[in-house]
């Protein structure tokens, strides 16, 4: 999803804010590798070692999952038996064990910092945004340590810095159901499905998670099939803060996108 | 293996309540813990948004027991090709360096490496 990190950077860059890619990462490990063995650790792991050898004690993720992922394997090293394993595996990589780093999401860099935000919107936007919550950058609430887990409001607040008024409908805390494409489609389409027909009346469906977007978006044609419904806009979070921000489109990754 | 019932669990359904599967007509690992003589679920329909997990009034880890579960039982066949794409590439969707170069070029985004194809098999899932 290049237009995610490319509207990403655009707005954190605006904010004085450079990323850079770690090389060589591999999948988090969860929740695929993590329903075959527990040894899925060493993947986020492997993960934070190269952040670490980068000189860096940050690592800011786009995926939710891959937040959490990332946030439970630096937890994980606080457990000797990890530590030493992560270690033997490390080693002939040539990369020492990671110290502590700080496992971020997109939202929660961005709700830091919000006044900064503020002064850089110079297009509000006037429309009606529904928004789904990326489930795995707040729960589980004693890892992630963010917002309110059941109920969060960062991006309500994020959305109306833009002047853009939040669509309130039942089920915005509920999960879009992406994952469970990987065991049900059917079932993962007919919980995008819910989604799609409670926003329905709103002016765009606003989401901060790649898998959000795989379901919302490209799977929208297979979730609306044989209905005569509108097709439903989508924005990552970063691109309706990108417009408001006056960015320009190519920047923002808005080449495909049907509205302007 | 049959999935033990949490001496810890209530069984007062709130997992059920607030899960995305059982809205759409999917039985979860939660009809198994509000009712464990319930005829049908399956602990790998779930989406891993953490809401049973984080609703549960006596901190069942109830994603920690899905995930003992499903390595006890054969995976669905989604889950099977991503976990055998990232054991063999690293990723759960594998893509050429070729393309992703071309891609991120046309993006206008910097290059980024892809993992070594050995990597996972031969470094991070060592045999004890």
């Amino acid at each position: 999803m290049p237009e995610y990190e490319t509207s990403a950077r655009a707005v954190l860059r605006a904010l004085g804010i450079e990323l850079e890619i770690i090389p060589g990462a591999v999948c988090c490990g969860a929740p695929i590798v993590e329903s075959f063995t527990s040894d899925w650790v060493y993947l986020s792991i492997y993960n934070l070692a190269r952040a670490a050898a980068m000189g860096h004690g940050t690592v800011v993720t786009l995926c939710g999952s891959c937040t959490n992922a990332l946030s439970r394997a630096d937890l994980a090293l606080s457990d000797d038996a990890v530590r030493i394993e992560a270690q033997r595996r490390l080693e002939p990589l040539g990369l020492p064990l990671p110290g502590h780093i700080t496992v971020t999401h997109l939202v929660r860099v961005l709700s830091e910092h919000q006044s900064a935000l503020r002064t850089h919107i110079v297009r509000p936007l006037q429309l009606r945004i529904a928004l789904t919550n990326p489930c795995q950058v707040f729960r589980p609430g004693e890892v992630m340590q963010f917002d309110d887990p059941m109920n969060p409001v960062t991006i309500h607040q994020l959305v109306e810095l833009t002047g853009a008024s939040v669509f309130d409908y039942d089920g915005e805390n509920e999960c879009c159901g992406a994952t469970l494409y990987l065991a049900d489609g059917r079932l993962s389409l007919a919980a995008g499905r819910r989604k799609l027909d409670a926003t329905a009346a709103a002016d765009v469906l606003v989401h901060a998670c790649g898998n959000c977007h795989l379901l919302l978006r490209h799977f929208q044609r297979a979730i609306t099939k044989g209905s005569d419904r509108k097709p439903q806009e989508t924005l990552f979070l970063s691109q309706l803060l990108g417009l408001a921000m006056g960015l320009p489109e190519y920047e923002l990754g808005l080449r495909e996108n049907r509205w302007r | 293996m049959a999935l033990k019932h949490p001496e810890d669990c209530i069984r007062c359904g709130v997992c059920v309540s607030v899960c995305p599967v059982e809205k759409v007509g999917g039985h979860a690992i939660v009809t198994f813990l509000a009712d464990p003589t319930a005829p049908e679920y399956s602990v790998w329909l779930c989406s891993s948004c953490w809401r049973c997990h984080e609703s549960c009034p006596v901190a069942i880890d109830i994603y920690g027991l899905m995930m003992e579960q499903r390595r006890k039982e054969p995976p669905p066949p989604g889950y099977r090709d991503a976990h055998e794409a990232i054991l063999a590439e690293g990723l759960a969707v594998p893509i050429t360096q070729r393309e992703l170069d071309e891609m991120r070029a046309f993006w206008n985004l910097e290059p980024a490496e892809l993992p070594k194809p050995e990597l996972v098999r031969e470094h991070l899932f060592l045999s004890p």
